[in-house]
């Protein structure tokens, strides 16, 4: 094997060059100004992370899995996962055989950026070395992988259904030169480089294509055209890439060391943020994912991946509707491939909103000195039900009877009217105001002596295990709390017929990971019926709080669609253990009751 | 408005102008959050309120007093609103009580200078 | 037209006032009532405003003289079904009719005061609802009713309330409220009643004077507020929030005995009926006319005829008139075909 031509060079690298230089100059500067939004806290902590081994190796092993294999994607939705991967990884290796196959061949060349991937225009082959057809098979091989992948992205513009998707991600403009110009590279590689098939060899895919091409198409102009256009698609590909979804090729290298680095998201469009948001591919698994689809289509544009193209496109107005509408369930950022966090941008761009009119939250004070809850004949149990549980009285009423049931000694810490636990607060943006409310709980909670404090909606469970700072108090949702007392035998449950179908409130569940105890929970009292999408899929009841601008009747749209996910196996009863989701799913069902959680246990006790 | 010129007073009338107040903050809104205009004035928010059993929290009245151009007093009771959400379950017209008292609260400023000031 | 069929669908009162003007014009028309007894809701209540009159004896002068209608009780409709001119009507107990004219005066049903859960009816012994007290009423028990010291009546339960999807106003529930509450206080008379409104609406004829015999002889008092939450206190006594709109202030009180006025809603199977006779439904739910001043009883479909509550909440007065002018179109209609 040697080179054609003398020089090394033919014009129509240059495309290519300009493309890859623009790219590669575009990134260092991003990377620059990235390191720059990072405090410096954050910087120390990212560069120590790359020089620990153990995170080297979770890196290397993160980016093979997550940015070639799409490992998560395949578990998700095979089908999907083929498509990505097929595309990602078969490039990554044409790319890695060209290197070799340059190294190998001519090393004096290996400086050349385009060399690897022209190399079948510049070199001859002389006579057939093992090592060289067994480059070509691979070479061809990938060549393959890549183009049945392109195949099936090009099918999913046409039949989205045969993937599993019911929408995919609607693309800007850019985004589609982009995307044409990818789909465009590779079969334009297997023309240009079956022209020169019979020079500088080839395998099964490149040698049929210049028999074919040979016998009418001779002409050696065409083979100068053929790679002119392989250069101009890459070229192409290359310069609109930071402006598209496609950018997200590059920040994801950034992404997974920052992660494995523990960084959090600490702006809303700077820093780690920002490699998030360019991390996106637009893959669109969020957007079916998102229960804001069941509000109606137009809906379906509020999801992550619309979030991250507004902030990258700089549109104030728009990512902020997207943001404020979010119900904040959390499911996005559960299904998420490159683990968006979305939620947490979503609250910092509300955070940013000015506002003119501050809260004062100065008159808890004296209720919190009055003695809220009375410090006399200190209880181990603390009951707290929460703003929402008032308006299911269900709730408090059930669970104080099982209290009773199961003998244990407990005080109501909000019998009549409760200073709010500060989530809604904080889900608004106001995270800083919330602080007030916090303190006068946090000394209500101390002042009453107790052990363990049992907390009846899931958004104020969160809210007392993420932000509060109750040293020697237990905080237990009362479905962890009850599964407790039947595992101990203190609390005794009939076995009853009824079917039920559990709904996993999102802040529980997603929220907090608390997915078995209210099945372990409620299997003693009925037999639970399976639900097409529980646990980390479960779909948002409509009622959260999370959203600011959501109106009624798209949340009864989403109450409905909930409702027909949880009802779909046919189950007697819905059970729920979140006032909000009781309250929203009863209003929204016509024929299912809805029940609570600690109703249920009632029952049958 | 007291003129004193004439060594004798006209006493201010208590009645409110609602026709001379147009009021370009309660317009701005209704752009923001057109469900202000949906209120029937049933109490149930206030009746509920988890900052009104502590303070002078009164959406009702707020709304009211804003469509009237009489916001001066009433805006400034929103801040004690903790946005718990309670008024937002009880509202039997589906007002978004929460994002109401937000658009609020980004329009108007207590100290601001009201009609009524 | 004498051997012209007419089936009317609903034995209350604009289904027995319907058979009454229809046989009294020399026709034998068919009534289908559902349940084992003619009446529908009138079976259910003791007296009726403004007058007072025992509902059992209005009742009495629908049914008094049956002869020349052909009724059946136990007998649903399962399914309406049309030949050419002819309806097919067929019956849960087997029976088919063949109809020229359909009836329909399915009436109404009143709202499940439980899926308001913040109200606490079914959860809460002494939360009843305005039916439950029209029982009392007429049967003098009740297990929960033992000299109560405050009875609230909570109006707008169940209508006007977007959150259950019924923005409208069911029309007899003020009044019903008004009358309930005097007979209670005529019970207790050291009982102090309150009627929680959000509007009163007594446009009726003798319905302000109601309210003002409400306010001078039995002293109910008026709160402009609606209730929204309740709570049970250690003594089973109800502890209720509302505002005290014109006041201006969140209210509370204790309350022995809480009234919650439920809603007029429509019948369950209004939807499938209507999907099945091709009839429209108005955004409330309730049956549409083919035009809301000069045909009222008509439905979009030639041949079905609408009237009574089935078409939107009325009073009894109402009720009756739109049953005979039903009547008088049927009669029309059959005479043009």
């Amino acid at each position: 094997m040697r080179e054609r031509l003398l020089s090394g060079f033919d014009p129509f690298v240059l495309p290519f060059m300009i493309g890859m230089c623009f790219v590669l100059l575009y990134c260092l500067v991003a990377f620059v100004r990235l390191m720059g939004q990072l405090s410096r806290k954050e910087r120390r902590r990212f560069f120590r992370s790359l020089f620990i081994p153990k995170n080297i190796a979770r890196n290397v092993r993160d980016i093979f899995c997550d940015c070639l294999l799409h490992v998560k994607l395949w578990k998700r939705n095979p089908r999907l996962g083929y498509m990505h991967s097929s595309i990602a990884f078969g490039w990554f290796m044409i790319i890695l055989l060209g290197h070799i196959e340059t190294f190998l061949f001519v090393p004096h060349r290996a400086g050349l950026f385009y060399y690897p991937i022209f190399f079948r225009y510049f070199m001859v082959m002389e006579g057939t070395e093992l090592k060289g057809s067994l480059l070509f098979f691979l070479m061809d091989f990938f060549l393959a992988v890549i183009l049945s992948g392109i195949a099936l992205a090009v099918y999913k513009r046409i039949h989205r259904a045969f993937f599993g998707m019911r929408r995919t991600t609607r693309l800007s403009l850019i985004d589609l030169i982009g995307l044409y110009s990818l789909w465009a590279i590779f079969p334009l590689r297997w023309i240009a480089e079956g022209f020169t098939a019979n020079v500088a060899g080839g395998s099964f895919m490149t040698i049929p294509i210049n028999w074919l091409l040979r016998s009418f198409m001779s002409n050696p102009e065409n083979i100068t055209a053929a790679w002119w256009a392989y250069s101009i698609a890459l070229g192409t590909f290359m310069c609109v890439l930071p402006y598209s979804r496609y950018m997200h090729i590059p920040a994801e290298m950034i992404l997974i060391p920052m992660r494995n680095a523990g960084l959090k998201v600490r702006a809303a469009r700077r820093g780690f943020a920002l490699v998030q948001i360019k991390s996106c591919p637009g893959c669109g698994v969020c957007i079916d994912a998102c229960p804001m689809g069941l509000a109606g289509k137009k809906n379906s544009m509020d999801a992550s991946a619309y979030l991250a193209r507004q902030i990258r496109r700089n549109n104030q107005k728009n990512y902020r509707d997207i943001a404020d509408k979010c119900l904040m369930c959390g499911k996005c950022k559960a299904v998420c491939q490159v683990q968006f966090d979305s939620i947490s941008v979503r609250r910092l761009i509300r955070e940013a909103v000015p506002y003119k009119l501050a809260h004062d939250y100065s008159y808890l004070s004296s209720y919190v000195e009055s003695g809220a809850v009375s410090a006399e004949n200190p209880v181990e149990v603390l009951y707290y039900a929460g703003c929402m549980s008032a308006q299911t009285p269900v709730i408090p009423r059930s669970v104080q009877r099982l209290l009773d049931t199961a003998n244990i000694s407990y005080k109501l810490m909000d019998p009549d009217g409760s200073i709010c636990c500060g989530r809604p607060l904080i889900l608004a943006g106001r995270s800083s105001q919330a602080r007030e409310l916090i303190r006068s709980n946090t000394r209500i909670i101390h002042s009453s002596g107790c052990k363990i404090l049992i907390v009846s909606c899931p958004i104020c469970y969160r809210m007392f295990r993420e932000e509060y700072k109750l040293k020697g108090v237990q905080v237990l949702h009362y479905t962890e709390y009850f599964d407790m007392l039947i595992k101990e035998g203190r609390l005794a449950v009939r076995q009853g017929e009824e079917r039920i179908a559990y709904h996993d409130p999102c802040e529980l569940g997603r929220g907090c990971g608390i997915y078995n105890a209210p099945r372990r929970a409620l299997s003693a009292a009925g037999s639970l019926v399976p639900v097409p999408k529980e646990k980390v899929e479960s779909i948002c009841c409509g009622g959260s709080l999370g959203s600011l601008t959501l109106s009624y009747q798209e949340r009864s749209r989403i109450a409905v669609g909930s409702l027909k996910n949880l009802t779909a196996n046919g189950p007697d009863l819905v059970v729920t253990a979140c006032p909000l989701c009781l309250k929203t799913l009863a209003d929204a069902s016509d024929s299912t009751p809805v029940k609570d959680f600690a109703q249920v246990l009632c029952e049958h006790t | 408005m007291i003129i004193t010129d004439f060594g004798y007073c006209l006493a201010p009338s208590n009645a409110v102008k609602v026709d001379k107040t147009t009021d370009w903050r309660f317009e701005k809104l209704c752009a923001l959050e057109s469900d202000v205009l949906k209120c029937i004035g049933c109490g149930s928010c206030t009746a509920v309120c988890s900052a009104g059993h502590f303070s002078q929290m009164n959406l009702r009245q707020c709304i009211l007093s804003l469509s009237r151009g009489q916001w001066e007093k009433s805006v400034r009771s929103l801040s004690r609103c903790m946005l718990c959400g309670k008024c937002l379950m009880v509202c039997p017209r589906g007002i978004n009580t929460r994002h109401l008292i937000l658009s609020i609260c980004r329009i108007y400023c207590p100290g601001e200078g009201g009609s009524n000031a | 037209m004498i051997n012209k069929n007419i089936v009317i669908v609903g034995g209350g009162p604009a289904g027995l006032e319907a058979a009454r003007t229809l046989r009294n014009a020399g026709l034998t028309p068919i009534l289908l009532e559902g349940s084992d007894r003619l009446g529908g809701h009138l079976l259910e209540w003791d007296s009726l405003f403004p007058s007072n009159q025992k509902a059992s004896e209005v009742l009495e002068s629908l049914t008094a003289d049956l002869e020349g209608i052909k009724w059946f009780t136990n007998s649903k409709v399962e399914e309406i079904s049309r030949i050419k001119d002819i309806y097919l009507v067929r019956t849960s107990s087997g029976y088919t009719f063949q109809a020229n004219a359909v009836l329909l005066t399915t009436g109404f049903s009143l709202f499940n005061a439980t899926l308001k859960q913040e109200l606490g009816y079914g959860i809460y012994d002494r939360v009843i609802t305005n039916a439950d007290m029209e029982r009392y009423f007429a049967t003098g028990e009740h297990p929960c009713i033992h000299e109560p010291k405050t009875i609230g009546f909570v109006h707008c339960v169940g209508s006007r309330d977007e959150k259950i999807c019924n923005r409208a106003c069911s029309k007899v529930c003020c009044a019903t409220a008004i009358k309930q509450a005097c007979h209670i206080k005529e019970k207790f008379p050291l009982a102090q009643v309150y009627c929680f409104y959000m509007d009163l609406r007594m446009f009726g004829r003798g319905w302000e004077d109601m309210y003002y015999n409400a306010q001078t002889k039995y002293g109910i008092r008026f709160v402009r507020g609606r209730v929204c939450e309740v709570s049970e206190g250690m003594d089973a006594t109800l502890n209720i929030k509302a505002e005290d709109t014109l006041l201006g202030k969140p209210i509370r009180m204790k309350m022995d005995l809480l009234v919650l006025m439920s809603g007029i809603r429509p019948r369950k199977d209004t939807e499938d009926i209507a999907s099945n006779l091709h009839i429209e439904l108005g955004t409330d739910g309730f049956y549409s006319p083919r035009d809301p001043f000069i045909r009222t009883n008509e439905s979009s479909n030639e041949g079905i005829f609408l009237a009574g509550t089935c078409t939107g909440p009325a009073t009894l007065p109402e009720t009756f008139s739109s049953a005979r002018s039903a009547a008088a179109r049927i009669i029309e209609y059959l005479e043009s075909k």
